[in-house]
């Protein structure tokens, strides 16, 4: 009983089915269709003159377009190397500045250094005794 | 250098209407095919000294008129992305809103901008190399050995490609129209 209302119940839907299948289909038919009625376009009177002004515009003129080219290469490279040259020249000073207060702060280390060695309590002492030996030796 | 111009100029003329209709073919819009078209051959004459003839010279032209109409639909993507965020964040730029005037394109005029914007949804769904192996093929003028020197490939690649092209396309209308 069952199955024979489930066999009938498919008969029905199944041309129902077929039905939407085929309208879809169609549908993608006529969207299809679409790509091959696509005529080609005829080229604007006025492409070729824009393109030509744009051209103009963006390489210079006339027999000046590769001379053009070739300059703003140039200009290019002589910029970067400009940059470059500038890079270089400030680590350089950076660099020296640096250097130059290590070696001020080194010498006057040193300096005290020396001052304080020299200052010491034994040569204190030398200097004392060479001074009086120098006295006692000029006293007759 | 006067040679250079002149061989641009003949260049121009001989190819202006391929590279357009190329163009055309991706972005279904006369005014953004002239524009590509533009670029294309701004293109061209920028690197025109460093043409090497390992490929003829009309195929290297389509070649970049392909990349140039490519990276165009890429931008495009983008963009729709990117005002979709917008949108979603409440930042929407009040120009975006206004629609695009409809072109003189007698496909659109035939059956609307709606089926059309349908096939182009489904187009930009595919991957690129069946997109444009089955565009090149629909445009009068591409055998498919230019197709496959073109796309860098053999004639039997690119039948694949189309092959897979149609069924692609024809699975994603299918689920749309199911749907719609």
């Amino acid at each position: 009983m069952f199955l024979t209302y489930l066999s009938s119940h498919i008969m029905k839907q199944e041309p129902m089915m077929k039905k939407h299948n085929e309208i879809i289909e169609s549908e993608i038919g006529e969207t299809m269709k679409l790509l091959d009625e696509m005529r080609p376009l005829e080229v604007h009177h006025l492409f070729r003159v824009r393109l030509m002004e744009r051209v103009e515009r963006e390489f210079g003129e006339g027999a000046g377009l590769a001379g053009g080219r070739m300059g703003n290469r140039l200009d290019f490279r002589l910029a970067f190397m400009v940059l470059l040259l500038v890079v270089n020249l400030g680590s350089a000073i950076v660099s020296l500045v640096d250097g130059n207060q290590q070696i001020a702060s080194t010498v006057s280390e040193l300096l005290d250094g020396q001052d304080d060695e020299y200052n010491s309590q034994e040569f204190a002492y030398y200097d004392q005794n060479s001074l009086t030996g120098a006295e006692g030796t000029q006293t007759p | 250098m006067r040679s250079k111009e002149e061989l641009f100029k003949s260049l121009v003329a001989e190819h202006q209407e391929m590279v357009i209709n190329t163009c055309y073919r991706f972005v279904f819009n006369r005014e953004d095919a002239e524009d590509l078209a533009q670029d294309v051959f701004v293109e061209i004459f920028r690197s025109l000294d460093q043409f090497r003839e390992e490929a003829k010279l009309s195929t290297w032209i389509y070649r970049i008129a392909v990349t140039k109409s490519l990276d165009h639909l890429r931008r495009m993507k983008r963009k729709k992305r990117f005002s979709s965020l917008k949108r979603m964040i409440g930042v929407s730029d009040p120009s975006e809103d206004i629609a695009a005037p409809l072109n003189d394109n007698p496909a659109e005029k035939l059956a609307g901008s709606e089926r059309l914007s349908i096939l182009q949804h489904a187009l930009n769904a595919l991957p690129e190399s069946q997109k444009t192996a089955f565009l090149l093929s629909k445009q009068e003028g591409y055998s498919n050995q230019e197709i496959a020197d073109i796309l860098k490939t053999s004639v039997s690649a690119v039948e694949s490609l189309v092959h897979r092209a149609k069924k692609n396309l024809h699975d994603k209308l299918y689920s749309y129209y199911k749907e719609h």
